[in-house]
């Protein structure tokens, strides 16, 4: 092949080469073209999707307050210990030379926390330093360049453990939670949230003061630091409660209270404002917020303490002669007993057609006793023969008028409905049937019958006031809003003004010279119209004596105390009940009168 | 001085010149967008480009004889890299392709790049009278060695890209039609071996090719967010500097391989377009210059240096426009690196000093 052929022939190639190269070049570029001006839209929202990422920004929970604007609960600024998210995996390690160094412990539970802050460039390991810890911290930060102090948010409960059955407490979110916001659609109001309530106020208006988040949409990199924020929606914050709540009247029942157990109720009978709501022994709510330790959790739960239950809705005990007043009024409905009738009590009661005896509390007897002076003196023997006369139906039927043995519908969780026995349900329960006794001592409070302390105080503002139909409630106002009452919507029988008058004159001799609680009256400048109750624990068996002073105290009788005050126009109703506190005037009635005082007499204290 | 920059003139293509530092600029312009820390690297790359430029400049005034007659050693001497390589060379990926020489890291296998198309133009020079079938399997022969040795190391892109850029000139030199219809037929049937003696990484790049959205965050991620850069790049571009995939650090290997993904989300497919015309220029001007030459060996050494570029261009593009499985080429005179840069301006520094000397090497 000479020159002149080979340089043809090359030119032939190069031509047919740079045309198969354009060919070439043409498939990127109609690939290209499909990428960017066909699949434009789609490859936008890739790209967008891949940067912009939408942060819930958690609301801040509503405040908790008295009546008076007392804080129970509110947020507090904390300075918080933290890890940058990139260097969680060093926790283990980092928490030992914290430890080492510095002598700080942080947090055990971390594996969460991650999941809780998404998307924070940092994670807090620690609430609870102290100022001396971090003080500690900053001057040794070189040490740690990977941890920071930071400023959070978190729930606080200025009172420390006073009413924290009333206020509850607030936890992370678990499992159940989750399914049951699933549930409910809630989904959405919780993202970012990493608490919510679980018991008291916390919980039950969880819906008012959990508040709705807001959303950040932020720029992120492909290491998901954040780069710049586009757009915010603040959050809307939970709405700041006021409770029915005086907070002075709580402390003053808690410090009456001292180490004993029970709870004390006060209402407002003009209109079921629960003014005080106290379960005793109580429980620190702060513990909770980050999580409980196993041992703590384990002391709250002590079977003789039982500091998590919440007594007033949920503890349920014997009314003992607490209950006579209702008892009283049940017969002189039904024209039984009416004054100026009496019975002379030689201290004990002999069932009919039978040897049984039922003791009066008193060796000896009350001599002549008419339905006043049996409520005053609170005659057992009086009521045995009563009960046996009027009969469960016709008792029950009053009993269900003052609302036991069912929910009061309180806006708290967790109340339990008591329980009014009779015939059928122990035929049921138990399977026996229902002996005469049972009546007789259903009548002095004995027996099945269960009532909760709110059930008691309740039944008592409607002694106090007849026309009372409002529901016993918490709820005062929502960011200084006055909230509707809500009103009982079951019809009551009337009970005459002179039945009612008959069993309040009873029960204001209560605290008058041969009352059962004579010496609370002595002290007083108010009338107060009252009646003291003693729950046995234990059956006695027949003659045998009840000795205070060698039983164990677990197993000694409950004294209950109800009362209201003034006898004209009342203002206020409560309720006490002391567990194993022995007599009901003497041990009760003291804390009921402490709590009156504040709220009668020293009213600007 | 006048006269040293006059004889430079001379010497150089100004047509050709201009294009490569049109491209060049385009690149420096893309670096410098990106919000990621560039100072240094746009340094580098200016540096890289210096260094280039200097080894242009000694090409061009070299006598292309002195390669010419080298040629045969120089072809001789990378093999024997290409060995050592496969005895010494640094181990990385399970892959040895470099030899170490204290702070200098030798990659044969591009060297091979240049050193095979001089010896198969040599060898069409030398025997360009005599030019038959016995002259085309010679040379084939010669093409299959660092091709074979390239593969071992292993690197695949590259083994092919010299096997391309040695039966170019085969097919230059003319070879007939029927021989090359019936040796596509045998590489065709003989696929399915290759794609069994495949490493697994190999195979797993081709199959993320056919679906990348298979695994997102897995081996297609890198083809995934380059076509997310280019894909919403749309008509005119994000913008200079406006990349949101490249500065939030998305894009893998945003200033080397996968710059073009960051020129096509900043500029768009107008910006596309007229760098696909600047590379269709570049070959263009080197085939008029290929063409213009009288010698064999300058012709044919000049389109297989130009089909090198173009080929360099080609799967780098394909690569990010997720046509071709990611492979790890840099795109010539925009890429940052230097090695790339180098070899690049070393071609056109070649093919200019061809030019030059059209009728030196005379027949």
């Amino acid at each position: 092949m000479d020159n002149y052929r080979f340089k043809y022939f090359f030119k032939k190639r190069i031509q047919i080469l740079f045309v198969f190269l354009i060919i070439l070049l043409l498939i990127p570029l109609l690939k290209i073209f499909y990428l960017q001006i066909i699949q434009f839209d789609r490859f936008t929202a890739l790209s967008k999707n891949n940067s912009i990422k939408i942060i819930p920004i958690p609301p801040k929970r509503g405040v908790i307050l008295d009546r008076n604007n007392i804080i129970l609960a509110d947020n507090k600024l904390v300075h918080s210990l933290e890890i940058d998210r990139a260097f969680f995996s060093a926790l283990p390690e980092i928490q030992l030379r914290l430890k080492d160094k510095l002598n700080i412990d942080i947090d055990i539970d971390i594996a969460n926390k991650k999941i809780s802050y998404l998307y924070e460039n940092t994670v807090p390991i620690s609430f609870n330093l102290s100022d001396e810890e971090i003080a500690r911290f900053v001057a040794h930060q070189y040490l740690f360049p990977k941890l920071s102090i930071k400023q959070r948010f978190i729930r606080d409960y200025p009172q420390g453990k006073s009413s924290a059955h009333l206020i509850g407490f607030i936890n992370r979110i678990n499992d159940k939670d989750i399914n049951f916001l699933e549930k409910e659609n809630l989904t959405n109001r919780y993202l970012g949230s990493t608490h919510i309530g679980k018991s008291g106020t916390e919980k039950f208006y969880e819906n008012l003061i959990h508040g709705t988040p807001g959303f950040k949409e932020i720029e992120v990199d492909a290491k998901q630091n954040v780069i710049r924020t586009l757009q915010e929606e603040k959050p809307i914050p939970g709405k700041a409660i006021n409770l029915t709540i005086d907070y002075r009247l709580q402390k003053i029942a808690e410090k009456a209270f001292g180490e004993k157990k029970g709870a004390l109720v006060a209402i407002n009978p003009k209109n079921s404002e629960v003014l005080a709501y106290v379960s005793q022994p109580t429980f620190n709510p702060a513990l909770f917020t980050n999580g409980i330790s196993h041992e703590a959790w384990s002391n709250l739960n002590d079977k003789d303490s039982r500091a998590m239950l919440d007594r007033v809705v949920a503890g349920l005990y014997p009314p003992g002669s607490t209950l006579k007043p209702f008892v009283a009024l049940a017969a002189l409905k039904n024209d039984i007993r009416k004054p100026p009738f009496s019975i002379f009590d030689i201290g004990y009661f002999k069932m009919p057609r039978s040897s049984k005896v039922f003791r009066d509390w008193k060796r000896g007897g009350h001599g002549t006793v008419d339905m006043i002076k049996a409520i005053a003196v609170s005659c057992d023997t009086f009521f045995y023969g009563l009960g046996l006369e009027l009969g469960i139906p016709k008792l029950n039927k009053v009993l269900d008028d003052f609302n036991f043995g069912k929910k009061t519908d309180i806006d708290i969780d967790g109340e339990k409905s008591g329980l009014i026995a009779n015939k059928a349900w122990k035929k049921k329960k138990l399977n026996e049937s229902w002996y005469a006794g049972e009546t007789a001592i259903t009548a002095i409070g004995q027996g099945f019958t269960l009532v909760t302390p709110l059930q008691l105080a309740n039944a008592t503002a409607k002694l106090a006031n007849p026309s009372l139909s409002i529901k016993p409630h918490l709820l005062l106002s929502i960011d200084g809003i006055q909230q509707d009452k809500q009103e009982v919507i079951e019809k009551k029988q009337s009970y005459s003004d002179e039945n009612l008058k008959w069993v309040k004159t009873g029960m204001v001799n209560v605290t008058k010279e041969g009352g059962t609680a004579a010496f609370l009256g002595r002290k007083s400048n108010y009338q107060m119209v009252s009646k003291t109750g003693t729950a046995q624990l234990f059956g006695l068996k027949i003659d045998e004596e009840y000795n205070e002073d060698i039983l164990p105290d677990k197993l000694k009788d409950h004294a209950l105390f109800i009362t209201y005050a003034p006898a004209i126009d009342p203002e206020i109703v409560i309720a006490v009940i002391v567990e194993n506190g022995g007599h009901g005037g003497s041990v009760a009635g003291p804390i009921a009168k402490k709590v009156l005082d504040a709220y009668l007499v020293n009213k600007k204290l | 001085m006048i006269k040293v920059l006059e004889k430079y003139k001379k010497r150089i293509d100004i047509p050709l010149l201009a294009i490569t530092f049109f491209i060049m600029f385009l690149g420096l312009v893309t670096l410098s967008g990106s919000n990621l820390d560039t100072s240094h690297i746009i340094i580098n790359q200016v540096i890289n480009i210096f260094v280039g430029l200097i080894i242009f400049t000694i090409l061009i005034f070299t006598n292309p004889r002195i390669l010419f007659s080298y040629a045969p050693i120089l072809f001789l001497i990378t093999i024997f890299l290409l060995i050592l390589v496969h005895f010494f060379g640094v181990e990385s990926n399970g892959a040895k392709r470099w030899l170490a020489f204290g702070v200098f890291n030798l990659q044969p296998s591009e060297l091979m790049k240049i050193t095979l198309p001089l010896m198969i133009a040599w060898l069409y020079q030398q025997y360009q009278n005599k030019i038959s079938l016995r002259l085309h399997f010679t040379a084939i022969f010669l093409i299959c060695i660092p091709v074979y040795l390239v593969l071992l190391q292993p690197d695949l892109g590259t083994s092919i890209m010299i096997a391309l850029s040695g039966f170019l000139i085969i097919f230059l030199a003319g070879i007939s039609w029927r021989l090359i219809i019936s040796s596509m037929l045998v590489a065709i049937l003989s696929s399915p071996l290759i794609w069994i003696n495949l490493h697994t990484y190999q195979k797993n790049r081709i199959i993320n090719m056919l679906d990348p959205f298979v695994d997102p965050l897995g081996t297609g991620y890198h083809t995934i967010q380059s076509m997310i850069a280019i894909g919403s790049g749309g008509g005119f571009g994000k913008g200079w500097g406006e990349g949101s995939q490249t500065n939030l650090n998305f894009l893998p290997e945003a200033n080397t391989d996968f710059i073009f993904a960051v020129y096509s989300e900043e500029f768009g497919f107008f910006g596309v377009t007229i760098i696909f015309a600047l590379f269709l220029l570049l070959i263009f001007r080197i085939f008029i210059l290929a063409n213009n030459m009288q010698s064999t060996f300058s012709k044919l050494l000049t389109v297989s240096l130009g089909v090198s570029i173009f080929s360099a261009i080609f799967v780098n593009i394909a690569m990010i426009s997720g046509l071709v499985p990611i492979v790890g080429l840099p795109l010539p005179f925009m890429s940052y690196g230097g090695t790339s840069m180098v070899v690049s301006l070393a071609s056109i520094g070649i093919i200019m000093s061809l030019n030059n000397h059209k009728t030196l090497i005379a027949n």
